[in-house]
């Protein structure tokens, strides 16, 4: 290193390098600068420098220098060393381990390169390499920890926990006995509990148990102690020592469910499926009142029973847990009720209990059978559940009456505006959930969670201009787009991108979707620099446990979503790409001179208006930074703010490929992934994806309406090819006879047939009748009105009862939404897609998209009736006026009157 | 006061921010390793097995094997094509397959 430059510059180099190390960057440039000035040609002098720079957010002069510098000196580890270190900033990992393996062939035994090459893999999951690489370090450092530590990691990464075993027993065997000193017990601590798991692991339960007691006095986290060992104790049958330990750790924190699931199991009371015998339910029922006793003020003692009682006692269980919990008035008790409604007959067990104490209340003031006279907000309370209660069971007219019930008795409670939003959005009416959430966020401008969830309906009801408006209140110098984009507000991209797509907006629904996966992106870079200090720390399980959560990152819920949302945007772009330039152009030319010029002047207009928006944006962008910091703050511009670039794309197959292969591999058990592969392949004539996707849907849910349009579409578009030509063609179709044996809904049978034997099957289903129909369309467009016909017919039965759901008909409103749009664009039958929406006017009567009666898309409306009687300065001042005019701060002029 | 006010702001949000960018930078800092007693390493390396040498001769001999199988190259830029796969992952499958196309594209498929 350096080795051709004389004492000084030698020295000089050093300080380079050490500067950079501690991130002094201005240092080590002048160090370098001087160098440089005498001799110029320095290889790695020159790659440093270009590394410095690289820091200090100058990336195309570092890449620049860094590459004249290795140019210079091709046989210098350091510069192949920078040249990977530059690459890895940029996140190009494999370039970068490239760079190390050359730089490792002229210095085999550097443990700055080798060091780096682990980290590398580590990020990569270049496993064996990893344990290789860390296997060569711990050989040439054998008396650093760190190097004893992460080669015991890397094995157990690479499944191999004995081994690591071995590895950290050998290690401790290098410790004194007094170790570890007093400023180590947290780090070595972890160490051991990390030990002990990896004895777990390997099922060596006496062992663990043995170590973990043993080394009782140097563990420093005693809670982790205690969890461990009694799982311990458990594996190992122990369940007297167990239970005792269990109640040792309750008394601790009497509110861990895992405790009481504990405790269950040592005492022989646990089912994981939740179904418990008579008698199993009154030993446990004994157990929680033993328990009840000694933890009074624990809600998960109160709580846990009512998962597992039944029937009369059931009832009362929950009768005594309910009332407390309505005199004090407890907002979140239905959410904390909420899934018992999935357990058979508990809903209406539920129901019959509020109602009765919602009679008692009116006509006595008191709780059934109660003493004491309850407070007016008792009544307020219980109808507040009773409304989410109805929402919940699909009963909307029910649930919308007694939230108003309840908004009249105290029009002041914010909760219960956020409850109508809420019902009404079930029902149908995005608007007037809009509406009412806005209501609730203007009783308390201080709380971002109410503001939060009005933005969130604003963008539900497609109101994208008025959620930023709203949204930007609470974020950072008032700089909305920049501000929630750079905190990884993913719910606000999601839902903005979802109401962009809904109107047709498909560059800004792609901007929108994109950003949320560029956060799973950075997401996953965040971990790099973690697998150093983790290492330094010792916080080995948790590190352990980050790395597995990051192999499953995505295939969080939201990442789902904006994938397969953007996928969606590129099928449609393939489908109706946006008119080039030229086509524009044509279609000018067809205009009439006169018509032309106005055209002409109208874009002048527009493209004027646009550039003058852009130059205040960045204005306010450029004002903000200097009030705040006294100078200025270069914020990076935007270059494509309205996602105009994205639609652009030369290949929209192609680019939903990249986003469809993250689906396939992380979300292999969604039906929309595999129903988005066939849709996307089918498209790109990869036959094969196709019939994988078709395999892949029949696996999960061969029932499924998405299901059979697949399978039947695939199969008849296969029909309808010609005879294979070419070897490709060839094989193609040996694959698909091999395979379609193995379709057990094609055995024998015609696509005809085939569709009819799903229809036999499903013909109480409306969403089975729906694909049944467009099947037979697609087969033979001939048979259009018998398809209509057929999904006409349809008949909305009563949902059986004892569910969830309360006495209601089989139709979503989702699912008829669905048909309109199938009769409307696909068998194009605009005749009875309006037969259609008249029906489901009467069946949803608060649905905007159906114009129902009640809804705020009905002039006669009661909702539009109140805004004209609000606008003409009636009395009422509690029922929200949302016009386009009003102020983004909110409708204080409405409350001028408010008493308390 | 309203001077105040603004002045009070602007230095919760900058001390704010150094805050947040010192533990940040934190994170990445240049650290000493930890050294232990070098006598005791020395017994501590040598308990240390080498039982990679087995597995490495098994992988071997199962590359051989693979190795000696006849395939057809137009087969492997179909399934290449077909499957959008790398030609790597192609040939080796076809190999595991024998060299049996339709047998092939069905186990990826899978």
């Amino acid at each position: 290193m350096g080795a051709s430059l004389p004492p000084k510059e030698a020295n000089l180099f050093k300080l380079i390098v050490k500067s950079y190390e501690t991130k002094q960057y201005k240092k080590g440039l002048k160090a370098a600068d001087t160098i440089l000035k005498k001799f110029p040609d320095h290889g790695e002098t020159l790659s440093m420098k270009g590394l410095t720079l690289n820091c200090m957010d100058r990336k195309s002069e570092a890449y620049e220098l860094v590459r004249q510098g290795l140019k210079n000196d091709l046989k210098s580890h350091v510069c192949w060393h920078v040249y990977g270190l530059l690459y890895r900033s940029d996140r190009e990992y494999r370039e970068a381990i490239k760079c190390y393996r050359n730089a490792l062939k002229i210095d085999p035994d550097n443990i700055e390169i080798l060091r780096d090459l682990s980290l590398l893999q580590a990020q990569m999951r270049d496993l064996s390499g990893f344990v290789e690489t860390r296997q060569q370090l711990l050989t040439l450092k054998s008396n650093h920890r760190m190097n004893w530590i992460g080669f015991a990691v890397a094995h157990h990464l690479n499944s191999n926990a004995s081994k690591a075993i071995e590895i950290l027993e050998a290690y401790e065997g290098t410790l004194e006995d007094d170790y570890p000193p007093e400023n180590e017990w947290c780090e070595h601590g972890e160490m051991l509990l990390y030990k002990i798991s990896l004895l777990e692991e390997c099922r060596f339960f006496q062992k663990a148990l043995e170590e973990l007691q043993k080394k009782e006095l140097k563990i420093v986290d005693k809670l982790a102690y205690k969890e461990q060992e009694v799982l311990l104790l458990v594996k190992l049958g122990r369940l007297e020592e167990g239970e005792k330990l269990y109640r040792t750790l309750l008394s601790m924190n009497p509110d861990n469910y895992r405790y009481y699931e504990g405790l269950q199991k040592c005492v022989g009371l646990y089912s994981k499926n939740g179904h418990y015998s008579p008698d199993e339910i009154d030993r446990l029922d004994a157990l929680y009142k033993t328990l009840g006793q000694q933890y009074k003020w624990s809600s998960a003692v109160k709580r846990i029973p009512l998962d597992f009682l039944q029937g009369d006692k059931f009832h009362e269980a929950a009768d005594n847990y309910i009332r407390p919990l309505l005199t004090k008035g407890v907002p979140s008790l239905f959410s904390d009720l909420s899934s018992l409604y999935n357990q058979l007959g508990k809903a209406d067990i539920l129901e019959q209990i509020i109602l009765e104490i919602e009679s008692s209340i009116k006509t006595t003031s008191q709780y059934p059978g109660g003493m004491e006279k309850e407070p007016p907000s008792t009544l307020m309370w219980t109808l507040f559940l009773l409304a989410q209660h109805y929402d919940r069971r699909g009963q909307y007219e029910i649930a919308l009456f007694k939230i108003n019930e309840a908004i009249d008795h105290t029009p002041t409670v914010i909760d219960l505006y956020s409850v109508k939003s809420r019902i009404l959005k079930h029902a149908g009416d995005l608007v007037a959930a809009a509406a009412f959430a806005d209501e609730a966020r203007c009783m308390d401008l201080a709380d971002r969670y109410v503001n939060s969830e009005c933005v969130k309906r604003m963008l539900q009801a497609d109101q994208v201009a008025l959620a930023e408006k709203t949204a930007v209140l609470f974020t950072k110098d008032g700089d909305q787009h920049n501000n929630l984009h750079d905190m990884q507000c993913m719910w606000y991209e999601l839902a903005s991108a979802e109401s962009h797509f809904r109107q047709g907006n498909l560059g800004m629904a792609l901007k929108k979707f994109l950003a949320v996966e560029k956060h799973y992106a950075d997401i996953t870079e965040d971990q790099f620099d973690f697998h150093s200090y983790c290492l330094r720390k010792m916080t080995l399980r948790t590190y352990v446990e980050m790395l597995k959560f990051q192999d499953q990152l995505h295939s969080h819920a939201y990442f789902h979503k904006a994938a397969a949302g953007a996928i969606r945007c590129y099928i449609k772009l393939h489908d109706s790409p946006p008119k080039s330039t030229a086509e524009e152009d044509n279609d000018m030319s067809k205009l009439l001179p006169s018509q032309k010029k106005k055209m002409r002047q109208k874009q002048r207009k527009a493209e004027a208006r646009a550039k003058k928006e852009a130059e205040e944006k960045n204005e306010e962008s450029s004002a903000g930074g200097i009030s705040k910091s006294g100078k200025r703050q270069a914020k990076p511009i935007d270059p494509d703010p309205r996602g105009e670039k994205l639609l652009q794309v030369e290949d929209p197959l192609l680019e939903g490929t990249k986003y469809l292969k993250l689906l396939q591999k992380n979300s292999p058990d969604s039906v929309e992934t595999h129903f988005l592969s066939f849709e996307l392949y089918m498209r790109k004539q990869r036959i094969l994806l196709a019939f994988q996707a078709v395999k892949q849907l029949l696996r999960l849910d061969a029932e499924h309406p998405d299901s059979h349009r697949c399978l039947i579409k695939f199969f008849n578009k296969v029909g309808s090819m010609n005879a294979p030509v070419t070897d490709s063609e060839k094989l193609i179709c040996n694959v698909l006879e091999a395979e379609r044996q193995t379709i057990s809904q094609l055995h024998g049978k015609s696509l005809f047939e085939t569709n009819n034997s799903f229809l036999e099957k499903h013909e109480d289903s409306l969403t089975h009748r729906a694909a049944f129909g467009e099947m037979l369309y697609i087969l033979d467009p001939s048979r259009r009105s018998e398809a209509v016909k057929l999904i006409e017919g349809s008949a909305n039965n009563l949902v059986p009862r004892n569910g969830a759901l309360g006495p209601i008909r089989e139709w979503t409103l989702k699912d008829c939404i669905s048909v309109h749009k199938l009769l409307a664009t696909v068998l194009v039958d605009q005749d009875a897609a309006s037969r259609w929406k008249m029906r489901c006017a009467e069946l949803f009567p608060y649905s905007t998209y159906f114009e129902g009666i009640c809804s705020s898309a009905s002039p006669n409306s009661a909702f539009n009736q109140i805004r004209k009687s609000t606008e003409t300065g009636s009395s009422n001042h509690w029922v929200g006026d949302h016009n386009a005019e009003s102020t983004s701060n909110g409708k204080l002029e409405a409350f001028k009157d408010l008493t308390i | 006061m309203e001077g105040a006010d603004e002045g009070i702001e602007r230095v919760v949000d900058s001390k704010d921010l150094q805050q947040q960018s010192k533990a940040f930078d934190k994170l990445t800092d240049r650290v000493e390793d930890r050294q232990l007693d070098s006598s005791r390493v020395q017994e501590a390396m040598a308990s240390i097995a080498a039982s990679a040498e087995a597995d490495w001769q098994a992988m071997r001999m199962r590359e051989k094997e693979l190795a000696a199988v006849k395939i057809n190259a137009a087969d492997v830029d179909i399934i290449a094509n077909e499957l959008e796969l790398d030609k790597k992952v192609a040939e080796r499958t076809l190999r595991e397959h024998k060299g049996d196309a339709v047998a092939a594209i069905r186990h990826l498929l899978r």
